[in-house]
């Protein structure tokens, strides 16, 4: 029986990674009622500013390029995981201004407007960064094996888990406990209420969506030192991200979280004794909360219903 | 194959009820007659993935075929007439090769198609070109079903399959590691027919599976098989996983640090995958069947050609993938010159059997296109990382343990799987 | 914005032109295509393709339900069909029959799911349902061959009435998938005419008003899943003709988007032709653009971005408005367009 206990710890990191995955993406459909299926491009987006930002990029040949060089990689490192995501919400918001004509339509328009953002970002990444795998390093301290009872783990892994649980809190009480929480959050579900506080409705959202797209930046960053990175990464973003709201109910935060580490869960104790449903008990778990409760884990009847 | 369905007393009777269908449809089989006039061009279709999972590799491929293509309109062409090629991307879609391969034959008018390294784009694209007779070269795509029960009489296949590498490497392994094996394989028909060679290996040298993990296709984690392993503690662990799972693989066991232990077998390693990647990713044995430092001559002067033609080119050095698309592409060619025509028939002809002498293909071994299956059997190499990488030198990524001839690593259940269409029920034409 | 309301296509006697249009250009196809730079196997998938875009309109245009994982339900009519003619019997008529079946029974399942749900909950459950086929396909290579796909599917001859017809050429399978769409644009024609039609359409304009008006809402939507499942089901099954194999990226994510994309640009929301225009224009931009540059997706996507934001009435929707244009400043209607 303690057989499984490497796994059942194992599960858990996995969860909290997919936790970060989806956390942008629920942001997003939560208070702007958008699926955005270019999260996985500005996840991969994310990744490939910061492999610029650690190699001094587009400074490179410059005097300054060699002093940043110079620097030590944990210094670099760390302005990676700044400048990365700053980057990805810049785009993410140039993708809100081209999202307004479809606010007020159905939703299929923000759906069917992010689809077509995911192909042009996917190829511009192809002619920006090369078709080529590429490798992000990370700094030492934070690399390499570290034993635990007995058993081999990615000491990487521990600090990405740990990073996503301090990621997950802090977005937490950003939209809890500050008075732009509070904001945001009147923003998903009385919009004239926020007009009539005095606030600039479109700003918000702009805001709103750099700041998704910022976490789905950051999530890339985290996950593809594990990953390997190319410029298709971002596919095997979505869908997880995706049955991860479902299964949590759209717009419950902790639901997101929860269904996560259920996920994490099913994912880490399926591929050590199932191993061919591992990516299976995902659809499985998919169908059977949906089968009982239609609207997920934590879902209430929303207003995006209509 | 589907054609292998109908009986000739159905095809006749569907033409004479169908007469009105016929009249645009034309006789089944057909001759084709693109080239009346000798100094019309031979057009070649580049069938290579430029977006998808395969972008990367397809790229690399078609470096390779162009080569060879602009080598002999240097000298002149071939029989006296000039090369032409046209390429548009698969897409590493199996259902856009087969839409490529309809629009290249029917209305780029080609006579040849080269190129594929997902298996399920090669079979769709010889689908296609065998029902219209076209020759097509598989370069890279090193599924055993491609030269087993999916072969065609008019597709040739040019790597080495997972089989071959199999054989080269499991009775060495057991030997020099141990018998207590575990496998970690994909769970799709590549992974199962790769682990089946090694499994029938095992059983036959002495070795045990202790455990088989399944890992699904589109896996990014493999921690939980990881953890697995080292329950169970293995000698060796054969691993046949692929694509883009084999890249999210390769990282974790970095930096878990087990590449060392236990010991390793893995399929072949891509050059276009790892390339430009820490050593430290590549671990335990691989295959591969052309390495830009082996030790014979004509290498380095084609690893030079390589560099002056493609200055721009983030890849400074050619790999596996490149030679295949070179080679391949060189070989139809001279066949073309050797049959002295390009009668789709008469190129086959020249194609099966054809020994290339080792000196030519830059490998340790003849190699030779077994008329029973259309691969090419050659030498097949198992590397390692080498464990004199600098800085200085680092594209110098391998260090190579072992040439094997390729009669010691035929895929001897390749013949049995696969039945080539006679040459009558393929349609004949001139390109 | 203007939509489907706005141009009427009420009588049947008002459809006579465009079908005939449509049969005619369909008729001629084989001469035409390769006179334009195109080729038969072309003509195949297209006209495959609108079969699915039209049913698929049914449930997207008409009903206002937004699926996007249509997809699922084209793969499940290719299996069907292949493993029908390599487990059952060499039949045309069987294997369609098995496609539609197959099909139609997967969308009634998955039906009962999503149809009490609306908005961006239909949307979801319609990809996540897409992705488990789709995972499925994969997962059960045994039957379908994974991701190699189930090769070597026969074009089986047609037989109708003891006379037999060879379908081993493309032109001739052009004519088959022509006939078949034409039946299509006439059944969904009648269709989207008939009261069924206009319940659909009312539900697309106020779900809750459908209800209170007496109609048990959910079983429309059921019907026009099931229905629209059914014709992508004999989509794929032509479409594993034409390929002579099935296999699972049809079912993906990405490719469930491509038909939304398709029947959106041309402008299924505002026509019944709509899907028909969308095919083409994306058939003939990919092969074209295809051929002339590497990156042609990034200049698909930019096409595509702008016209959800800019024209998303589609092809049919500016034509319908500059043909209005024509006729004498009828202003209203593009300011309506604009307003929305």
């Amino acid at each position: 029986m303690t057989d499984i206990l490497p796994h059942l710890l194992n599960g858990l990191t996995l969860g909290l990674l997919f936790a970060l995955i989806a956390l942008g993406f629920t942001l997003i459909v939560g208070v702007m009622e958008v699926i955005n299926l270019a999260h996985g491009s500005l996840f991969a987006l994310g990744a490939y500013f910061a492999l610029t930002v650690l190699g001094a990029g587009w400074f490179g040949d410059t005097a300054f390029g060699a002093w940043w060089l110079s620097l030590a990689i944990e210094t670099r490192y760390v302005a990676a995981l700044l400048i990365g995501p700053l980057l990805a919400a810049l785009a993410g918001m140039a993708l809100e201004l081209c999202l307004r004509p479809t606010y007020g339509k159905a939703p299929l328009y923000g759906l069917l407007l992010t689809f077509g953002a995911a192909l042009v970002i996917e190829e511009i990444i192809r002619l920006g960064w090369g078709t080529g795998e590429q490798n992000l390093q990370v700094p030492a301290a934070i690399n390499g094996p570290i034993l635990v009872a007995g058993f081999i783990y990615s000491k990487y892994k521990f600090f990405a888990a740990g990073f996503s649980l301090v990621a997950i809190v802090a977005v937490w009480l950003f939209l809890e406990r500050t008075p732009y929480g509070a904001i945001i959050k009147a923003g998903a579900h009385d919009s004239e209420m926020v007009r009539a506080l005095g606030y600039d409705l479109s700003k918000l959202r702009l805001l709103v969506f750099g700041f998704g797209a910022a976490l789905a930046g950051l999530a890339g960053i985290i996950m593809v030192p594990i990953w390997g990175l190319r410029p298709h990464v971002g596919i095997d973003v979505v869908i997880p991200a995706f049955l991860i709201i479902v299964i949590g109910g759209i717009g419950s935060f902790w639901g997101a979280v929860v269904a996560a580490l259920l996920v994490g869960l099913a994912v880490g104790i399926t591929g050590a004794y199932a191993g061919a449903w591992a990516t299976m008990s995902m659809y499985i778990l998919l169908i059977v909360v949906v089968g009982f409760r239609s609207r997920g884990l934590f879902g209430r009847k929303s207003a995006l219903e209509n | 194959m589907s054609q292998g369905k109908f009986t000739r007393r159905t095809l006749l009777g569907g033409a004479a009820a169908g007469s009105a269908l016929t009249v645009f449809a034309g006789p089944w089989k057909h001759n084709r007659v693109w080239a009346q006039a000798s100094d019309k061009p031979i057009r070649i279709g580049l069938t290579s993935d430029a977006s998808g999972q395969y972008a990367n590799s397809g790229a690399s491929d078609r470096r390779g075929m162009m080569m060879a293509i602009d080598e002999a309109n240097e000298r002149g062409g071939v029989l006296g007439r000039k090369i032409q090629w046209v390429h548009i991307d698969t897409e590493t879609v199996p259902a856009t090769g087969s839409r490529v391969a309809e629009r290249m034959i029917t209305r780029e008018e080609c006579g040849f198609l080269i190129g594929a390294v997902h298996s399920g784009v090669a079979n769709a694209i010889s689908q296609v070109a065998q029902k219209y007779g076209v020759i097509y070269l598989n370069t890279n795509s090193s599924s055993p079903t491609e030269a087993g029960q999916n072969c065609h009489r008019t597709k040739f296949v040019w790597d080495g399959n997972g089989t071959n590498f199999a054989k080269a490497a499991v009775k060495n392994a057991i030997d020099t590691y141990g018998k207590n094996w575990m496998l970690l394989t994909n769970d799709y028909v590549w992974g199962h027919d790769t682990a089946k060679a090694t499994k029938a290996l095992l059983a036959q040298y002495g070795g045990e599976v202790m455990e088989e993990i399944l890992i699904p296709q589109g896996t990014r984690d493999f921690s939980s098989a990881l953890l697995r392993v080292q329950q169970q503690k293995p000698a060796v662990v054969s691993a046949a996983i692929g694509g883009d799972d084999q890249k999210a693989f390769r990282q974790q066991v970095a930096q878990l640090g087990m590449g060392a232990n236990p010991a390793w077998i893995n399929s072949q390693q891509d050059w276009p995958d790892v390339y430009g990647l820490p050593i430290d990713n590549l671990f335990g044995v691989f295959g591969t069947t052309w390495y830009y430092k082996l030790d014979l001559p004509g290498v380095a002067d084609f690893v030079k050609t390589y560099q002056e033609r493609y200055p721009d080119t983030q890849m400074r050095v050619p790999g596996n993938v490149f030679y295949n698309g070179y080679m391949s592409t060189r070989e139809l060619l001279s066949a073309v010159e050797r049959a002295g025509s390009t009668n789709n028939i008469a190129v086959i002809k020249a194609l099966e059997g054809h020994k290339m002498p080792a000196a030519d293909r830059m490998q340790h071994h003849d190699a030779w296109i077994d008329p029973a299956t259309h691969q090419v059997q050659q030498t097949i190499y198992l590397a390692t990382a080498n464990s004199k990488w600098t800085e200085a030198d680092k594209d110098g990524l391998f260090e190579i343990v072992t040439n094997t001839a390729p009669d010691a690593v035929l895929d001897t259940a390749a013949p049995e799987a696969c039945k080539l269409e006679s040459y009558e029920d393929t349609p004949s034409f001139d390109a | 914005m203007i939509s489907l309301a706005d141009i009427p296509s009420r009588s049947p006697v008002q459809a006579y032109g465009p079908v005939a249009l449509l049969a005619l250009a369909l008729a001629t196809a084989p001469w035409w295509l390769p006179a334009i730079g195109l080729y038969q196997y072309l003509g195949v998938e297209v006209a495959i393709w609108m079969i699915f875009a039209l049913g698929f309109n049914l449930l997207f245009g008409y009903a206002g339900l937004h699926s996007f994982g249509h997809g699922a339900y084209l793969g499940i009519g290719a299996y069907a069909f292949g493993l029908f003619q390599q487990n059952v019997a060499l039949s045309l008529w069987g294997g369609l029959g098995a496609a539609i079946l197959a099909a139609g029974f997967a969308g009634a399942i998955v039906g009962v799911f999503v149809s009490h749900r609306r908005g961006i909950y239909y949307a979801l459950l319609t990809i996540a349902f897409g992705q488990v086929f789709w995972f499925s396909s994969m997962k059960l290579y045994g039957i379908t061959g994974g991701e190699d796909g189930l090769l070597g599917i026969p074009r089986p001859p047609l037989t109708f009435f003891g006379l037999e017809f060879d379908l081993r050429s493309n032109v001739a399978l052009f004519y088959l998938s022509a006939i078949f769409l034409l039946l299509t644009v006439l059944i969904l024609w009648r269709l989207v005419n008939s009261p069924f039609g206009r319940v659909l359409q009312a539900i697309r304009q106020n779900e809750t008003r459908a209800r209170f008006a007496g109609y048990e809402v959910w079983r429309f939507k059921w019907a026009a899943f099931v229905i629209s499942a059914m014709f992508a089901g004999l989509a794929g099954g032509l479409f594993s003709m034409a390929q002579q194999s099935a296999y699972p990226d049809v079912m993906s994510l990405h490719q469930s988007g491509l038909i939304v994309m398709m029947v959106l640009v041309g402008g299924g929301l505002v026509s019944f032709w709509g899907p028909v225009l969308g095919v083409i224009l994306y058939f003939v931009a990919r092969d074209v653009l295809g051929g002339l540059t590497e990156t042609w997706l990034l200049w698909y996507g930019l096409m595509f971005m702008a016209m959800v934001m800019l024209r998303p009435e589609g092809v049919a929707g500016m034509l319908h408005l500059g043909w209005k244009r024509l006729r004498g400043g009828e202003k209203p209607a593009v300011l309506a367009a604009e307003k929305a």
